[in-house]
């Protein structure tokens, strides 16, 4: 059996959201992570090796937001870049009536 | 290691608080080395307590071997039996049970236990040589204890001196490499025998009558009825009424009950046990929350705890002492049960703010004892005279009433110097000394009033004239003119909110008295709260230990303020001033903190909302929801409409169970539902009855929804249960097993998150028998069309435009569609069962029941009415994957009941009436999957008739979707007249491909209790099935009725009486139509210790189950019936994950809560013969030493080691 061939896949997977992260510095992501804290919005702001660096301006714990966060690729299991053509990520801070 | 200990059993009297309550005939446990010392300081000092007097708490550390030299100074035999441990079972159990040899030690001898702490975590220990439920038995007397086992590596140090200490209920515990932290022991117990200083029963100073029964924690009570005579007889604080002051250290000085002490920010845990004998209490603990399975970081978050007799838990507060907000001051722990709390049950949790070196005294001139700082935290400030610390800084005056907190009142004080100085930096309104809102985050104001107004509870005109409740300031006009019907105040807002409250009290100052009451000047109330972040000094809404009272005066307004730091559930709001006295009026609320950019919208409307028991959510990243909240109520005193009250107590003033039941102060009781036929199959029908007034939940097919449940007031469990649907029960674990049960105790509060698979009516209902006799129950509504008054969910595919009028009561019953005449892919099973009437003996002894009424297989029942076969509850079996096929035939006969007049004396609901035998029958079943409209087994709401009568047969569908294990089965015809006498049994969702044979021929079978599972992808097991139940009738031999429990007590008091006892404990009860009542036992033979002993009798009529060690054996635990007293299980020797589906979940002995509903899987750790493998008989039980062992729910489950003819092994 090819071990290598075995990793390729997983290379392949995060090889090509870094890529696709990089093209897309400077825009607005929203990501879901398996783990705590699960959600980050924010700005896309660089990415170093396999780390998305992130102003994070929304997550559903609100002690961390307005802060950096550094997100392994590997960790991302969903997420969305606002490039303009589809929908925009909603502001929730703003746009939050009431309660 | 071994770590050895020598205990001794010994006499001794317990005096329980400083008015010199106390037990003479009191038993402990003690170190062999505190002995002589205890007893030295019990002769002197005879009417105050004596710290040593105590549980005694040994500890030990995971892996250690624990060696028990255990010596009986007791007049009888006493032993002592440890949960949670491994151990040979022959000769370190701690009782004599089936063939094992005797482990009791006999008067002035010794006996040697060896035990395994396999893993770290709490071992109960008690005493079951002599199991009289009695104030000559052992358990109820004081004989009980704890092994707290911690991580290994551990060592302990007492916290005042700082040495190491071998037993006692505190210790700071240390790790060479994990955070010390404080451990507080606290033994919850209860019906222990107290006399007052002069010899007698307590008399209660304002009734005359008899004072309420011990309830307390590590020995020691602190009764407002002792406290309030000081006030009574003007020796302090003669202003005050009573209740608002019982927890009051300015008035009183300090409670003898137990005060739990550490700094802010100290980590800690409780120990938290049930050494008592019949209640199943609410352990909450203000200002703090924590996992309800410390290991596990998906388990739900409590602040409040139910606990039942004989187990226990870790409790671990987050963030440690003063929670995230760093709050200081008195934090109380009690028992939220009001006549519990009343009674004394309770103590506090001191968060000192400075260094506390001994040299320090309280304001009244009691020196405060040394407390050391744990050794890898820095201590705290040392005390100065500009800042003295908690609690030398407020302005009180001793022996008068806590004053009121500085800015906390509108047109109120500011702040004295010392104030000043304790205060944080920019002290506001209800933030005085923490401050618990972070900078910028969004204020929500809420203007809320309590008020009394008449509330009329049902159709018929049930009432409470002196309603009071919560209402915010803008509905009051509506509310108070009839314009909107009342209901409990919820009120929502979003994690992460700053919540103001602006609190007007505007009660009477008197609450009337009248059949239930007497006249009691409640003229301060507070609005005290559950799960949110606060400064517990000027916060609380109460008036507790050293702190503020910080309630208010009739027509003043107070300011509170919290912070909901993340979506919490729905956290509980009432008064802690006098909710003895006025909480079951319906003084009770609810605030639910949702996820995050939530909004909330009126489901009829639209509209925008804050407030509402039924809202309509709105998220942008979940999915939208329905959010529910239902408070269930007890103690509920009400009138009928010619003003008669309904089941009134004996004398005004008694917590003797008086008045009826509620859910959101609403009720439709089951005997307003007969209708002109005076059948009870169809008193859930709104076809024949109309809809219920109790809360109709609405929503659409396939909306998410969220059912807030809480209990309002006042002392009982109850017994959540909805019928066809069901939620994770750890809320936000996929791990977590499924469940459509929950129990509850007052302050309780659980999300039951879940979604409407299909159109129909789905019957929520609080199920046990008395309760759903009173009208707890109600609909969850889900439409298949679109209806004018409830908005669809934006989130959701709009729902068909309506097509047909919706349904509406004609008085007849309904036609029921077959749910067979569609076609299914997949295996499909089919039964042919069978409900008639026939004797069941429960023992050997002749008790029995004459009506009994089964379910069996059509092809059993020959043999069955021939006596060839033993009746025994039906067990259905089917795979996943399989459709179901349950064809039902009623065979009932109307000569076979005993009550056919109506009335159903014995055992007896409250508020009894007429309420004739069904002949039809039903079978309603757990947890799977089926259309609420044919084959919930029941006529509920608009769905079609599911019952059958005589001659008349059925057939249900049911899917097995999901592995689910245990379910319970039961008739839901006739609550009254079928369940009690056998109308239920269980179903079981085994894995895919299971085979089920019989464990001695092997031969394949369609049901029974004892099976082996074969499947080819996992080794074979043995099920066990234990259907536990009660509220059973049973006579004797002679025919005569026997009237449990008070005729199973052993060594019974001549003044024992049926009268004693709560209807809720009427009935006899067992497992599986099997009760081996002890008492029939110790009428042959009269030696307490060898009761439960196969040498001297033969094997209990209760199943005896045997395998062979390490056979894997899962039991299989339902409690169908009925009764709403909770009972503890326990099976000797053996352990089991808490949730079977979870590895991560707690590994416990014992399973609490066990009531209407409930079920459990329990996979045993190791299998048969825990880890060890050590052979014998190991048994199965009750915790509730008072009153179910000694009726008779126990049995054995058997373990061998050599090959037994009888007995084919497993397949290796």
């Amino acid at each position: 059996m090819d071990f290598q061939e075995m990793h390729m896949v997983n290379v392949r997977r995060d090889g090509a959201i870094i890529e696709h992260f990089r093209s897309n510095i400077g825009r607005k992501v929203f990501i879901l992570t398996e783990s705590f804290p699960f959600l980050y919005i924010g700005i896309l702001k660089d990415v170093v090796d396999d780390m998305a660096v992130l102003d994070v301006e929304v997550s559903h714990v609100p002690a961390l937001e307005e802060k950096e966060w550094h997100v392994h690729v590997h960790s991302i299991d969903v997420f969305y870049i606002e490039t303009g053509m589809g929908e925009k990520i909603p502001d929730l801070k703003n746009q939050q009536k009431g309660g | 290691m071994i770590r050895r200990y020598h205990v001794v059993a010994i006499p001794i009297r317990i005096v329980v608080n400083t008015f010199g309550d106390h037990n003479p005939n009191g038993m402990m446990y003690v170190l062999k080395e505190n002995e002589q010392k205890v007893k030295d300081l019990v002769r002197k000092n005879p009417f105050t307590p004596v710290d040593l007097v105590e549980p005694l708490v040994i500890r030990a550390n995971e892996g250690d071997f624990v060696e028990v030299l255990f010596e009986n100074k007791l007049p009888f035999n006493t032993g002592i039996h440890f949960q949670e441990a491994d151990y040979d079972v022959c000769d370190s159990d701690g009782a004599m049970v089936g063939f094992n040899k005797d482990s009791t030690a006999a008067p002035g001898e010794c006996v040697l236990y060896k035990i395994h702490a396999v893993q770290g975590g709490n071992y109960f220990f008690s005493d079951l040589g002599n199991p009289s439920s009695t104030e000559n038995g052992s358990s109820t007397n004081g004989l009980f204890g704890a092994l707290v086992v911690q991580n290994r590596f551990s060592w302990w140090t007492d916290p005042v001196t700082g040495k190491p200490s071998n037993s006692g209920v505190y210790a700071d515990i240390h790790h060479p490499f994990l955070p010390s932290f404080r451990e507080y022991v606290w033994m919850f117990h209860d019906e222990m025998e107290v006399d007052d200083i002069t010899g007698n029963r307590p008399i209660n100073h304002i009734t005359n009558q008899d004072e309420e029964s011990f309830h307390g924690a590590n020995y020691r009570y602190e009764p407002e009825n002792r406290r309030s005579q000081l006030l009574s007889e003007g020796v302090v604080a003669p202003n005050a009424a009573g209740e608002e002051v019982h927890h009051d250290s300015w008035v009183f000085g300090d409670p003898s009950a137990p005060i739990l002490r550490g700094y802010v920010g100290d980590p800690a845990k409780i120990r938290l046990f049930h050494g008592g004998s019949k209640e199943t209490h609410v352990f909450h603990y203000h200002v703090h929350q924590w996992f309800s399975d410390p290991g596990d970081l998906a388990s739900e978050i409590f602040d409040a705890q139910a606990i039942s007799p004989q187990s226990h838990y870790t409790i671990e507060p987050l963030y440690g002492l003063g929670s995230l907000q760093g709050a200081f001051g008195d934090a109380i722990v009690h028992c939220h049960l009001y006549p519990h709390f009343a009674a004394g049950m309770w103590g506090m949790n001191r968060i000192f703010n400075t260094l506390q070196d001994g040299s320090q005294c309280y304001p009244n001139g009691v020196p405060i004892k040394a407390l050391q700082p744990l050794p890898d935290r820095d201590p705290p400030p040392k005390p100065t005279k500009l800042r003295p610390g908690f609690p030398n800084f407020i302005p009180g005056k001793v022996g008068n009433k806590a004053p009121r907190p500085p800015l906390g009142i509108v047109g109120g004080r500011g702040l004295t110097e010392l104030e000043r100085h304790a205060a944080v930096p920019n002290p506001r309104p209800g933030a005085v000394f923490t401050e618990p809102c972070p900078p910028g985050v969004e204020v929500k104001e809420f203007n809320i009033s309590v008020i009394e107004l008449p509330i009329t509870y049902n159709k018929q005109g049930w009432h409470d004239p002196k309603g009071r409740m919560y209402v915010l300031d803008e509905d009051l006009e509506d509310v108070c003119s009839g314009k909107k019907e009342p209901e409990p105040l919820v009120i929502h807002a979003n994690a992460n909110t700053c919540i103001k409250i602006n609190y007007t009290n505007r009660l009477p100052h008197i609450l009337d008295g009248d059949a239930f009451q007497l006249v009691t000047r409640t003229y301060e109330n507070g609005f005290h709260i559950h799960f949110v972040k606060f400064d517990v000094l000027v916060c609380d809404g109460a008036n507790v230990g050293w702190n503020y009272d910080s309630s208010v005066l009739p027509g003043e307004t107070a300011q509170y303020s919290y912070f909901a730091d993340v979506e919490l559930k729905a956290w509980f709001f009432h008064d802690h001033l006098f909710p003895l006295s006025h909480q079951q009026h319906g003084v009770f609320g609810s605030g639910v903190i949702h996820p995050r950019f939530s909004t909330f919208l009126d489901p009829r409307t639209g509209d925008e909302v804050d407030h509402g028991t039924q809202v309509t959510v709105e998220n942008p990243l979940i999915p939208n929801y329905r959010d529910f909240a239902l408070f269930s109520q007890d103690f509920t005193l009400l009138f009928d409409n010619d003003g008669k009250p309904l089941n009134p107590p004996k004398f005004p003033g008694s917590q003797d169970d008086p008045g009826l039941f509620g859910v959101n102060y609403k009720n439709e009781p089951l005997q307003f539902r007969l209708g002109p036929d005076c059948d009870p199959a169809y008193s859930f029908s709104s076809h024949v009855h109309g809809d219920p007034v109790t809360p109709i939940l609405r929503a659409y097919e396939g909306d998410p929804i969220r059912i807030r449940l809480l209990q309002g007031a006042q002392e009982e469990s109850h017994s959540f249960n909805v019928h066809g649907l069901r939620w994770l029960k750890e809320r936000g674990d996929l791990y977590s097993r499924l469940d459509s049960q929950q129990h509850t105790g007052i302050s309780e509060s659980f999300t039951l998150e879940t979604f409407i698979p299909r159109a129909g009516d789905y019957l929520w209902a609080f199920e046990t028998e008395e309760d759903l006799w009173n009208g707890l129950w109600g609909l969850i509504r889900a439409y298949a069309e679109r209806v004018p008054d409830l908005i669809p969910l934006s989130d959701r595919p709009l729902p068909p435009k309506q097509s047909k009028p919706l349904p509406e009561c004609t008085g007849h019953a309904p036609p029921a569609d077959d749910p067979t005449c569609r076609p299914v892919k997949g295996p499909v099973r089919k039964f042919d069962i069978v409900a008639f009437q026939i004797p069941l003996q429960y023992n050997r002894y002749g008790d029995h029941d004459p009506h009994g009424i089964v379910f069996a297989h059509r092809a059993d029942m020959k043999d069955l009415l021939a006596g060839k076969k033993t009746p025994e509850p039906l067990i259905l079996r089917a795979n996943v994957g399989d459709t179901v096929d349950v064809t039902l035939t009623s065979m009932l006969k109307l000569d076979l009941f005993p009550f056919k007049d109506g009335i159903y004396p014995y055992p007896q609901v409250k508020e009894q009436a007429f309420y004739p035998p069904s002949l039809r029958i039903s079978l309603h079943p757990q947890l799977i999957d089926y259309d609420v409209k044919t084959s919930s087994g029941e006529t509920v709401g608009f769905n079609g008739d599911q019952t059958v009568g005589p001659g008349e047969s059925r057939t249900y569908r049911w899917f097995v979707d999901s592995q689910v294990g245990a379910c319970g089965l039961w008739d839901m015809a006739d609550i009254r007249n079928h369940k009690g006498h056998g109308a239920f049994g269980a179903f079981i969702a085994e894995p895919r491909f299971t085979e089920y044979v019989d464990p001695y021929s092997l031969k394949p079978v369609r049901s029974g209790a004892n099976v082996i599972l074969k499947n080819p992808l996992l080794p074979d097991i043995r099920e066990f099935v234990l259907v536990m139940h009660d509220g059973v009738r049973l006579l004797d031999n002679d025919d005569q009725l026997i009237v449990d429990p008070v005729d199973g007590i052993l060594l019974a008091p001549p003044e024992a009486d049926a009268d004693l006892v709560d209807t809720y404990d009427q009935g006899s009860r067992g497992f599986n139509y099997r009760s081996e009542r002890l008492i029939n036992r110790y009428r042959e033979h009269p030696v307490l210790h060898e009761l439960f002993s196969s040498n001297v009798f033969e094997d209990p009529a209760t199943p005896v189950f045997e395998s062979y060690v390490r056979d894997p054996v899962t039991i299989r635990l339902v409690t169908p019936a009925e009764r709403r007293r909770s009972h503890t299980f326990h099976l000797h020797g053996h352990r089991w994950h808490f949730d079977a589906k979870d590895a991560n979940s707690r590994v416990e002995s014992f399973v609490g809560f066990s009531v209407a509903g409930a079920v459990r899987n329990l996979l045993l750790n190791g299998g048969a013969g825990s880890l060890a493998g050590n052979p014998g008989d190991y048994m199965y039980r009750s915790g509730n030493i008072r009153w179910d062992i000694e009726q008779g729910m126990w049995g054995i489950m058997r373990v061998h080691k050599t090959l037994q003819k009888h007995l084919p092994p497993l397949r290796e």
